[in-house]
C-alpha cells in the first residue's frame, strides 16, 4: 500500500515529465522563432505596405508568389552556358574537383557532394541573364547577393586563417601569451557601432592611422571607404578584426584537446614547429575548422552593420549586402512583403549551409 | 511630525501631478550634451535645437520634454517603424519632402484648427513655409526653416586666383565653361582644388545635379509621374561637374566629413554644402588653429538660364493618433511646438532661413553673421518634386551618379539606368 502510494506520488512517466520540462522552451521557441518565421513567410505572399497596413489593416492584398517573382526574376530571362564565364568556370572547376577528389579518396562523400552542389549552382545561377529587351524586375537584388557572397568568401577564410595562426601562436602558458589572448579577444566584445567607428577613423584618408602610415612611407593615401576597389576590402578587414575572438577561442580549445603524446612522438621524428602544425595540429583540428567555417558562413551572410555604417552600401552599391537591402526595402520603402520574400531567400541559403554542417557532422560520427 | 510628513507628501503629489504631462520628442540633427537652456548663445544645429528643447522643458509649466535618440542615419526608418508599431513620438521633426508619404497615409495630425489657440500665428508664416506644411488643403506641421545649398567660399584662395570683385565679394562662374576657367585659375595660382563637396556618400551630388537641371528649366520627373532623367539637361548638369573631376580640380572621393575638412584646411576654394553650417564655419574661421580664415558665403551661382538651388524645410509634426486618443498630451505637444515657433530667430542662427515674416523682417535676423551674403537664396530655392517614395528615388540617383564619378560608368548608361529605376519607383 505504502509503495503504491509512493508510485502514485511520483505519478508521471518519463515521457510526461520530459514533456512538462520541455514546455517552457517550446513555448518560447514557438512564440519567438517558429511563429515569426511562418508569419514572415505569410507576409511575403502579400502586397504589404508597412505604414499603410499600420493605419488600415485591410490595406494588404494577397499576391501569391509575386514578391518572389519581382525580386528573383525578370522579363525575357534566358539561360546561357557562357553568360557569366568567370563564375561558371569556377563552378565547373568545383564540380570537377568534387568528382576527382571523391574518386581519388581525398574528399569524403558529404564534402564532395556539398562541393558538387555548390559548383552546380555556380554554373546554373549566373547563367541566367536578361535576353533582348529583357531586364531583371529588381536590378539590385542579384548584384546584392553577389556582394554578400563576395563578402562571405573573403571574410570567412580571413577570419579562419588568422584565428588559426593566432591560436597556434598563442597556445601556451606564459603570461605574455595569456595577455595577448585577452587582447585579441577584446575586440569581439565591442558592438558593431564601436567597431565601425574605430575603423572609419583608421581608414579616413585625412586623419586615419593607415593614411598617415602610407604618407610617412611616401605613398598617397587610399580613400578606402569610397573607392570601389577598396570599399569591400575595408569592411572585410574591419570584420576580421572584430570577429577573430570566438574563432580563436574555438581553435585554442581544439588545439588543447590534441594529445601532447602525438607532438612528443613527432618531435622524435624531427617534426616540430611549422611541420608539427601542418602534419599534426591541422589534421586533428579538422572538425573544429569545419565548425568554425560553417558558423562563420552563417554569421557573415547576415552582415549588416559594417556595410550600413561604414560605406552605406556604396560606392555604387559595391558593398550593398542582402540584410541591408532587406532593411531598406522594409523600413525605408515600407515594402514589407518584398522584404520578407528576400528574407525567406536568405533563410534558404543559411538553411542550406546548416544542412551541410549537419551532414558533415553526422558522417564523421 | 505626522502632519508635516503628510503635508509634504501631499504637496509632492500636487507638484508631480501637475508636472506629469510628458511629451516625447523625436529629432535628428545629432546629439548635444550640456546644451543648457540658454537659447541665445548655443552654436551648431544640434546644440541650438537642444537648448530650445531644454528651455521648453524648463519654462513650460506642467510639461516635461523627453528627447529621443538623435541619430541622423536611420531617423526615418525609426519613425516609420515607430508609426507601424503604433508608438510614434508625440512630436517629431521631419522634412517637407516627406509630407506626402506621411500625411498621405493619415499618419499626421491636421493642425489648422488648433494652432491659433496654442499661440501659433499662421499668418506670420512666409507663404512658402505655409506651403511646405500643407497637404491637400490641411496643415500638417509647424515649419521651422528653409534650408538650401550654398557656396561656402575661402576668400584667401579666391584672392590669390584673382577672383574677387571690388566690393570684396567672390567672382563666381556664370556658365559651365567659366566654372572650368575659374577652377584652372585657382589651380594655377594656389595648386588647390576649386570645389569640394560630398560626392561619395551623402546625396549632395544629387542636389547639385538637381539644381543644375532646374537651372535649365527641367526636372527629374514630371508631375504626372514620368521619369525624365535620361535627358540633355541631365547630361549637361552631370558634365558640368565631371569636367572638374576630369581636370583634377575636384576630388569625387571625399565624403561629408572629409570634404568639410578639406575646406577648413584651406585646400579648396569652394565647398558646396547647406545653410546649416554657416555659424559653424564662421566660428571655425575665427579660430586661429584652423587654416580657413577669410570665410564668405554665396548664393548658388547660376550656370545656366535661371537661378535655382536645392532646398527643403524642416518642420515639426504630431501623430494623428495623439490628437485622436490623448487630447491632454496633444495640447501639451502643441505648446511645445508654439515654443519652438517662438524661437525661430534662435534656430536661424545656424544659418538656416527663418519662416516667420516677423523674424525675416527683424534687425536681429539681418544682423546675423554672413546673412546678407546669401540674401538671394530664398528667391532661387527649389524643392525636390513631391513623391511618396522620394527617399528611394534619391538613393537611385545617388547610386548612379556615384557610379559615374567613382567607378567610371558612362554617363549615358547611368542616366538611362537611373531613369528606368526611378520610373519603377514612380509606378509603385
Amino acid at each position: 500500500m505504502a509503495m503504491n502510494q509512493q508510485r502514485k506520488g511520483r505519478g508521471l512517466s518519463q515521457t510526461q515529465a520530459a514533456a512538462i520540462l520541455l514546455v517552457p522552451f517550446l513555448a518560447v521557441y514557438g512564440a519567438f522563432l517558429v511563429y515569426p518565421f511562418f508569419h514572415g513567410v505569410w507576409i511575403s505572399l502579400h502586397d504589404w505596405n508597412l505604414l499603410a497596413v499600420a493605419f488600415n489593416p485591410d490595406a494588404r492584398e494577397f499576391v501569391g508568389a509575386e514578391n518572389y517573382i519581382r525580386t528573383l526574376w525578370g522579363r525575357n530571362i534566358e539561360w546561357g552556358p557562357l553568360a557569366s564565364p568567370v563564375m561558371q568556370t569556377v563552378g565547373v572547376l568545383g564540380i570537377g574537383l568534387a568528382f576527382f577528389g571523391f574518386r581519388a579518396g581525398r574528399l569524403s562523400k558529404a564534402t564532395a557532394l556539398a562541393l558538387g552542389i555548390a559548383g552546380s549552382l555556380f554554373v546554373l545561377l549566373p547563367g541566367f541573364h536578361p535576353g533582348e529587351d529583357g531586364r531583371w524586375y529588381d536590378r539590385r537584388f542579384w548584384p546584392t547577393v553577389g556582394n554578400t557572397i563576395t563578402f562571405v568568401a573573403l571574410a570567412v577564410p580571413g577570419v579562419t586563417i588568422t584565428a588559426l595562426i593566432l591560436a597556434a601562436a598563442l597556445d601556451g602558458e606564459t603570461r605574455a601569451k595569456a595577455v595577448l589572448r585577452t587582447l585579441f579577444f577584446l575586440s569581439q566584445v565591442l558592438s558593431v557601432t564601436v567597431v565601425t567607428l574605430i575603423w572609419q577613423i583608421m581608414f579616413s584618408p585625412r586623419q586615419g592611422l593607415i593614411a598617415n602610415l602610407t604618407e610617412a612611407l611616401g605613398g598617397s593615401p587610399i580613400v578606402w571607404l569610397t573607392d570601389q576597389q577598396f570599399a569591400m576590402a575595408a569592411i572585410v578587414i574591419a570584420t576580421i578584426w572584430w570577429s577573430l575572438g570566438i574563432a580563436m577561442i574555438l581553435f585554442l580549445a581544439g588545439i588543447q584537446d590534441i594529445s601532447k603524446d602525438i607532438y612528443e612522438a613527432a618531435a622524435i621524428d624531427d617534426a616540430t614547429g611549422v611541420k608539427a602544425f601542418w602534419y599534426i595540429t591541422l589534421p586533428n583540428l579538422k572538425r573544429t575548422i569545419t565548425l568554425v567555417v560553417v558558423l562563420q558562413i552563417i554569421l557573415h551572410f547576415q552582415v549588416f552593420g559594417q556595410s550600413h555604417l561604414m560605406t552605406q552600401g556604396g560606392p555604387n552599391d559595391s558593398t550593398q549586402v542582402l540584410v541591408r537591402y532587406i532593411y531598406q526595402t522594409a523600413f525605408r520603402d515600407s515594402e514589407l512583403g518584398k522584404a520578407s520574400a528576400m528574407a525567406v531567400f536568405l533563410f534558404v541559403i543559411m538553411g542550406a549551409f546548416s544542412l551541410v554542417q549537419f551532414i558533415v557532422g553526422r558522417e564523421e560520427e | 511630525m505626522k502632519h508635516v510628513l503628510m503635508g509634504t507628501a501631499l504637496a509632492a503629489m500636487a507638484v508631480t501631478g501637475a508636472a506629469a504631462q510628458e511629451v516625447s520628442l523625436g529629432r535628428f540633427f545629432g546629439a548635444c550634451e550640456d546644451a543648457g537652456t540658454d537659447t541665445t548663445t548655443s552654436t551648431g544645429e544640434a546644440c541650438i535645437i537642444q537648448s530650445i528643447i531644454n528651455a521648453a522643458d524648463a519654462e513650460l509649466d506642467g510639461i516635461t520634454v523627453n528627447t529621443l535618440p538623435t541619430d541622423w542615419g536611420n531617423y526615418y526608418d525609426q519613425i516609420v517603424a515607430a508609426y507601424a508599431g503604433g508608438e510614434p513620438p508625440d512630436i517629431h521633426v521631419m522634412h517637407r519632402h516627406r509630407v506626402p508619404q506621411f500625411a498621405g497615409l493619415g499618419a499626421l495630425a491636421e493642425l489648422s484648427g488648433d494652432l491659433e489657440a496654442a499661440g501659433i500665428d499662421v499668418s506670420d508664416w512666409a507663404p512658402a513655409a505655409l506651403d511646405a506644411v500643407s497637404h491637400n488643403g490641411g496643415i500638417y506641421g509647424v515649419p521651422m526653416d528653409f534650408h538650401a545649398n550654398l557656396w561656402h567660399v575661402n576668400m584667401e584662395i579666391m584672392e590669390a586666383a584673382g577672383l574677387v570683385n571690388d566690393d570684396g565679394s567672390p567672382i563666381l562662374p556664370t556658365s559651365p565653361a567659366e566654372l572650368l576657367e575659374h577652377a584652372a585659375m585657382v589651380e594655377d595660382a594656389t595648386g588647390h582644388d576649386y570645389l569640394a563637396a560630398d560626392f561619395a556618400q551623402f546625396p549632395i551630388g544629387v542636389r547639385l545635379v538637381l539644381s543644375l537641371m532646374w537651372q535649365q528649366g527641367e526636372n527629374i520627373f514630371t508631375e504626372d509621374g514620368t521619369a525624365t532623367i535620361d535627358s540633355e539637361a541631365a547630361r549637361n548638369a552631370v558634365t558640368t561637374i565631371t569636367q572638374l573631376f576630369d581636370e583634377g580640380y575636384a576630388d569625387p572621393q571625399l565624403n561629408y566629413a572629409d570634404s568639410q575638412q578639406a575646406f577648413l584646411n584651406g585646400e579648396a576654394a569652394v565647398l558646396v554644402n547647406g545653410t546649416w553650417v554657416v555659424d559653424f564655419y564662421a566660428a571655425e574661421a575665427a579660430n586661429s588653429d584652423v587654416a580657413l580664415s577669410d570665410y564668405h558665403v554665396a548664393d548658388f551661382p547660376t550656370l545656366f538660364d535661371e537661378g535655382a538651388t536645392w532646398a527643403d524645410s524642416h518642420m515639426w509634426a504630431i501623430p494623428a493618433s495623439l490628437k485622436r486618443d490623448d487630447p491632454e498630451t496633444y495640447a501639451a505637444a502643441l505648446r511645445v511646438l508654439a515654443f519652438i515657433n517662438d524661437h525661430n530667430i534662435d534656430w536661424a542662427r545656424t544659418g538656416h532661413m527663418a519662416v516667420r515674416n516677423s523674424v525675416l523682417g527683424s534687425e536681429a535676423y539681418a544682423g546675423l553673421p554672413h546673412r546678407d551674403e546669401y540674401a538671394g537664396t530664398a528667391a532661387i530655392a527649389r524643392d525636390t518634386p513631391a513623391a511618396e517614395n522620394y527617399g528611394a528615388i534619391q538613393d537611385v540617383l545617388n547610386r548612379e551618379l556615384q557610379a559615374i564619378w567613382l567607378t567610371g560608368k558612362s554617363i549615358d548608361d547611368a542616366l538611362s539606368d537611373a531613369e528606368l529605376e526611378v520610373q519603377d519607383l514612380l509606378d509603385g
